[in-house]
């Protein structure tokens, strides 16, 4: 065993051996340990390099607010992961772990030059240094911050991990399984009640792990553990572990991080790697407890100077001394009882150094009884040592005068500048925080969340206060849930309450200008660097904070906001709760991707509507694209040809004999209701009320604003009935719409909506052999001219299924949609398939379909239209009943904009070279004029065309209907494209073609 | 579980220790819309009392209904009794809509003792505050999604179908993991 | 995410089921071509962005479906009260004790 483990103490199984390696060296620790606590068990505390310096840098505390010892973890391919603080990832067997930000090697890292040019790299360096000249930004500065920039190295595979999320109802959660947590769950228990525990620590408890010299109602501290934990657990409370909250968010809603697998040797089959918990608590208590402030004095970063109470943890919780020498420096009561265990734990604490003049006799007392020299009115100036500290050198304090210095040799020094209150979920809530002069700190004041602190979080110290205002905040929480609370009277021996002073940076008596005296670890931001902010010009804390980054590292401030605010306000010379704090944000600790992510991710990533016909696609080999939400054929490739060659085959099978598309993404309302015909009326912008029964129409809906919003074929099943069709990715919003004025504006009507979206599927048959293709499988109506003309629709049966059957074409040639219950679509389409073959039917997809459609002028609304788009402006002023005394968008039609001239148009584009155009290409009509060019439109559309024996283009031009013939120029990055304005019709303007 | 499933048939999609997911058979599904005034009217000739609390059910004569909005109802039937219940319907005085949707949506029937946690995976409200013999119009991983809580741990789900395939998805993973979770 | 009343379902329900529809109270009117272009453009445009107690509009989309009213201050993100379309405008002197009951 290690010189620096001591047996009988702490809490790890030291029969349980753990090997696991770190930067490729093996160590030794047991089960229970943290990386961190084993590696001090192995007398290394130089665990990483600082981000800006690359000073050498060790541990500094015990838990999540460890802003130094980053490391990385890796258990195989995408298994690698960057800044995990060394304090909270627990060792397993094999665990191999790496230090970061050192070049080749941790003990010699050539990026520590920047610590020697330490003067230059001050606060606002980079504003300072990198403004000139302007051209060699692009090329010297920033890939030289790039390079520098960036903690840790991010993983270059895949992640191969689950994530998981899950939301969980309850009626209290507790933030901290401490003694204040566990107190008010006890309290606040009943039957009934959901309460749950939450800790971000392997093990539930708290203080009460690194306090094992109390005891609680007679019991040792441990033991009275055990036994509350069993009652919380027999009672139905739910305590989980390992499970960060990380937010706090409106309406009692907080997020939880729960760390599944990261502490196991090996991956457990189906198990996520991290959890997200959604929570939402009818009451909160927050119960996180206090961080321990660092004291900022010339060289307070040296491996080895670490938080007292980190120390006092490493020892009782893991039974590892940090050093057989170590010197205290306080100014808090506190950190004496960290020189006191050590002590009777075997170190030889070589002094108790406190900055003020007087402490409690008891302290005293009790150092003396065990031999500890105490040094009071006290400054630390400076330490000593290269990759660990060796020596400390401290100065009487006499007023505002610095005495000489002494140097104490040590082995560790161990700080404590007292405690904050931990405010950060606090804050989240947008709660108001209080100053308290005599702890000079803030403390939790006022929140609208429902939601109570309790213990250390609010300023109090030791484990009876802890348990006693636990209890308390835990009946007042079950009296706010409709229930009595639990009485709890508790006494608590060998208690450690106390109080100390809050320091500024400490005086020294060499200059301190000089001294790197660090107030954030992480981003090494120093005390010199925070007061030249302040000479600088930085008034504003949320100023100083930017310039310097003082606690805008991973760690977010936890140790250094307040010794920050401190320094800062003094250098403006105000008062601190003046100056205030800057804001806490979520997340309260760094969260991986992956957690946030959950199951959305790969093949979940998001929701992929699929059609009843899109096996069949997929089965023949179709290339798909997202369309909303669905996924949709787009083509259907044969070996060899590319997207162009398969567009353009189906687009000449299907003018020349019959083509299949899948057409079941449109959306489908069913209108029904003796209003039906009055709410048509008034939501689109033709006349319905002359349109048989059996007939259908091409429908144009606008916003109340007079824009396009949707477009589709519409039919009259009945009297009361219509089956509206809407575009595929305007479906819910269409819906949503017709709703909107049903509910909110002519609540009156007696007229429903029903989605019928996925009631059909959807198969559109066009081209010359369409209807021969078809009518032999028909029963309930001829097909034919007469009996079933272009724009009627029917229920009858096809190929002995109940069908509603539409006869319409968006190609311009005879077409139908057949619609049926969605389930049998792909049989119907099979069948048609098959019996097609004789016609040389082909499948064609989104692709096609869209060249057909342009090639007759027909818009697909928000590739033609993109909101400012009128009737008018596309060319479709014939859809517009005029007669009509309203209908939503009329009156907008007659807004001045609306009707004023040089409004762009929709019109046809014929390239002179025969060109195709970029869709998305900017128009001008002067190609000659200067940069920058007044752009007059855009192209919308542009395909090869087959039929019309060229590339075809639509294009939104200003004043396009008066421009016919007119040549315009399209500049493109290598040339200029001419064009001239057409027609939109570019294939059979007579619609000869649509007749049977 | 493929992966890649793009349509789903009746039958189990997942059994663990933790869940059972099936797809149920096909039924016939009708959405109901009126005032209140023609639902005395509408229950005779449909043949079953239509309850007017959102999220309470009624069933008899083989049919079920569910009250899902103020004028909102969806009557789960024998598919082939869907014919004559809108022909019922016809002839009801009444304004009202009533639309075939049973090729609409599949319903998922989902069972065992961590049905419920299965459905906290994607579900944002309390499934604790649906009372047994209830149900709910709410959203699951996105999807607009009915679940009838027919017992503690046992739950039907109404789904559009082209949505089926990715909920169906999660509940493998689901199923699973609360399976794997330790005791 | 928030927490709303549903009027009409009478149950406090997560965010994620409801979608917002924008300010309450803007009737469209029953004759808009009787409108000048002013008062038209005041009616398609012009909403009043309130700082504090805002009437405006929800729908309970993956629920019962139906719009219906709130007022919520935009500053606290608080819901003070929601009711039914169609309802005249509660006076925000008798919402203000009502805020924070709904826990």
């Amino acid at each position: 065993m290690s010189q620096y483990r001591v047996p009988g103490r702490g809490r790890v199984d030291l029969s349980r051996p753990v090997d696991f390696t770190f930067d490729g060296r093996s160590y030794r620790g047991a089960q229970g340990d943290s990386v961190a606590s084993a590696l001090l068990a192995n007398g290394v505390h130089l665990m990483g390099r600082s981000f800006k310096y690359h000073r050498p840098r060790g541990a500094i505390a015990a838990g999540s607010e460890e802003p130094n010892a980053l490391i990385g973890t890796s258990r195989g391919a995408g298994r690698f992961e960057p800044n995990t603080r060394a304090t909270m990832q627990e060792i397993w067997q094999g665990l191999e772990t790496t230090s970061q930000n050192k070049f080749p090697s941790l003990k010699w890292d050539v990026g520590a030059v920047n610590d020697a040019a330490y003067m230059l790299f001050s606060a606002g360096f980079y504003y300072k240094t990198f403004m000139w000249p302007k051209s060699f930004w692009n090329k010297v500065y920033e890939p030289f911050i790039r390079a520098a920039a960036g903690l840790g190295t991010a993983p270059t595979e895949a992640d191969p991990d689950q994530y998981a999320s899950r939301y969980l109802h309850c009626d209290l959660l507790i933030v901290g399984a401490g003694p204040a947590g566990l107190a008010a769950a006890r309290a606040a228990m009943a039957e009934g009640l959901r309460i749950v525990i939450v800790d971000e620590n392997a093990e539930p408890g708290g203080s009460l792990l690194s306090e094992p010299q109390a005891r609680i109602d007679g019991l040792p501290a441990w033991d009275w553990l055990d036994d509350e934990l069993a009652a919380l657990k027999a009672a139905g409370v739910r305590i989980m572990t390992r499970t960060t909250a990380i937010g706090y968010y409106h309406y009692n809603m907080l997020a939880l991080c729960e760390r599944v697998t990261d502490h196991l040797p090996s991956l457990p089959a189906d198990t996520p790697r991290e959890r997200m918990w959604r929570v939402r608590a009818r009451q909160v208590v927050l119960a996180q407890g206090a961080l321990e402030k660092p004291l900022v004095f010339h060289g307070n970063d040296r491996p080895g100077v670490m938080l007292a109470g980190a120390a006092q943890t490493y020892l009782n919780r893991y039974g590892v001394k940090v050093g057989n020498a170590p010197v205290v420096v306080t100014s808090h009561d506190s950190a004496w009882y960290a020189g006191f265990d050590l002590q009777e734990a075997g170190a030889r604490v070589q002094a108790i150094v406190d900055t003020r003049p007087h402490v409690r006799d008891d302290l005293m007392d009790q150092a003396r009884a065990l031999g500890i020299p105490v040094r009071l009115s006290h400054t630390v100036t400076a330490t000593s040592g290269r990759l660990r500290v060796s020596g400390v050198r401290v100065n009487p304090v006499s007023g505002a005068a610095v005495g000489a210095g002494q140097q104490i040799t040590c082995d560790a020094l161990l700080m404590s500048g007292g405690w904050t209150p931990s405010l950060h979920l606090f804050s989240h809530t947008q709660g108001k925080l209080a100053w308290d002069d005599d702890l000079t700190t803030f403390l939790p004041h006022e929140t609208r969340e429902a939601c109570v602190i309790a213990g250390a979080g609010r300023g109090l110290w030791g484990i009876e206060a802890a348990l006693t205002d636990g209890a308390a905040r835990g009946r007042e929480v079950a009296a706010a849930l409709g229930h009595p609370g639990n009485p709890a009277a508790v006494s608590v021996e060998n208690d450690r309450p106390g109080s100390g002073v809050s320091q500024k940076e400490l005086p020294t008596d060499r200059n301190p200008g000089r001294a790197k005296a660090f107030v954030d670890y992480q981003n090494d931001v120093t005390a010199k660097d925070l007061r030249l902010a302040v000479r600088e010009g930085m008034r504003s804390i949320e100023h100083v904070k930017r310039y310097t980054t003082n606690g805008m590292a991973t760690d977010q401030g936890k140790m250094s906001n307040i010794n920050g605010l401190n320094i800062a306000a003094d250098a403006l010379g105000r008062p601190a709760p003046q100056v205030g704090l800057t804001t806490f944000r979520p997340p309260y600790t760094p969260t991986t991707f992956g957690a946030f992510a959950g199951y959305q991710r790969g093949a979940h990533f998001e929701v992929t509507r699929k059609t009843p016909i899109d096996p069949w696609a997929e089965a023949h080999g179709a290339v798909f694209e997202p369309v909303g939400q669905w996924r949709r054929a787009r083509y259907f490739p044969q070996p060899g040809e590319d997207m162009d060659t398969a567009v353009r085959r189906e687009c000449r099978q299907t003018r020349e004999s019959v083509g299949i598309f899948d057409a079941s993404t449109l959306g489908k309302i069913e209108v029904v209701g003796p209003d039906a015909v009055t709410f048509m009326e008034r939501m689109y912008t033709n006349p319905w009320a002359k349109l048989g029964v059996g007939r259908c129409r091409y429908g144009l809906l606008l916003g109340d604003d007079g824009y396009i919003r949707d477009d589709g074929v519409i039919g009259r099943m009945a009297e009361g009935r219509f089956h509206v069709t809407t575009t595929t990715g305007g479906a819910a919003r269409v819906m949503n719409m017709m709703e909107d004025y049903l509910q909110t504006e002519w609540p009156d009507l007696d007229v429903w909506l029903t989605s019928t979206t996925e009631q059909w599927s959807t198969i559109a048959l066009n081209g010359p052999n369409a209807a021969k293709l078809l009518a032999p499988l028909v029963e309930g109506v001829e097909l034919t001219e007469d009996a079933f003309p272009h724009m009627a629709c029917i229920e009858c049966t096809v190929a002995g299924m109940p069908a509603r059957l539409f006869r319409v074409s968006f190609t311009g040639e005879i077409g139908f949609e057949v619609n049926v219950p969605a389930p049998l679509g792909r049989k119907l389409w099979e069948i048609l398939w098959d019996a097609g073959q004789q016609y040389g039917i082909v499948a064609y997809g989104t692709e096609a379909m869209h060249v057909l459609r342009a090639e007759k002028g027909y818009i697909i609304v928000g590739q033609d239209t993109d909101g400012t788009v009128t009737p008018y402006d596309a060319g479709m002023g014939w859809a517009v009943g005029k007669k009509k005394p309203d209908f939503v968008g009329k009156r907008g039609l007659a807004r001045p904009d609306l009707a004023a001239k040089g409004r762009k148009q929709l019109v046809g584009l014929l390239t002179e070279d025969r060109s195709k155009l970029e869709e998305g290409a900017q128009i001008v009509f002067d190609p000659n004029q200067p940069i920058p060019m007044k752009m007059v439109g855009h192209v919308t559309s542009s395909y090869h065309s087959d039929a019309a024996g060229r590339p075809i283009a639509l294009a939104l031009v200003e004043g396009g209907h008066d421009r016919m013939g007119e040549v315009v120029h399209i500049p493109m990055p290598d040339r200029t494209i001419a064009a001239k304005i057409t027609g939109t019709v570019f294939v059979d303007p007579e619609n000869t073609r649509l007749k049977i | 579980m493929s992966m890649e499933i793009s349509s789903l048939t009746p039958g189990v999609l997942v059994d663990t220790p933790a869940a059972r997911v099936a797809v149920q058979p096909a039924a016939g599904r009708l959405s109901l819309r009126a005032r209140k005034a023609a639902l005395p009217a509408l229950g005779a000739a449909l043949g079953v009392s239509l309850p007017t609390r959102i999220g309470q059910r009624a069933a008899g004569g083989g049919i079920e209904a569910i009250c899902l909005g103020p004028d909102e109802w969806t009557i789960l039937t024998p598919a082939d009794a869907v014919a004559g219940l809108l022909a019922a319907g016809a002839g009801v005085d009444h304004p009202h809509s009533l639309v075939d949707i049973s090729a609409r949506e599949l319903t998922l029937r989902i069972q065992g003792p961590r049905a419920a946690d299965l459905l906290t995976l994607a579900c944002p409200r309390d499934i604790d505050t649906i009372p047994v013999g209830e149900g709910r119009r709410t959203v699951f991983d996105g999807a607009t999604v009915v679940l009838w809580r027919d017992g503690e741990n046992s739950f039907r789900m109404d789904i559009w179908n082209s949505f089926a395939p990715h909920l169906a998805r999660l509940m493998g993973i689901g199923a699973r993991e609360l399976a794997a979770e330790p005791a | 995410m928030l927490l709303i009343h549903c009027p009409y379902c009478d149950e406090t329900l997560p965010e994620a089921e409801f979608t917002y529809a924008g300010e309450a109270h803007v009737i469209r009117p029953p004759d808009p071509s009787a409108l000048s272009d002013d008062d038209w453009q005041g009616f398609l445009f012009i909403r009043s962005n309130t700082r504090g107690p805002h009437y405006e509009r929800w729908r309970h989309f993956h629920g019962c479906g139906r719009f219906f009213n709130a007022v919520r201050d935009t500053v606290s993100d608080r819901f003070l009260t929601t009711y039914p379309a169609g309802q005249p405008r509660p006076a925000l002197e008798t919402l203000t004790a009502a805020s924070e009951d709904r826990k």
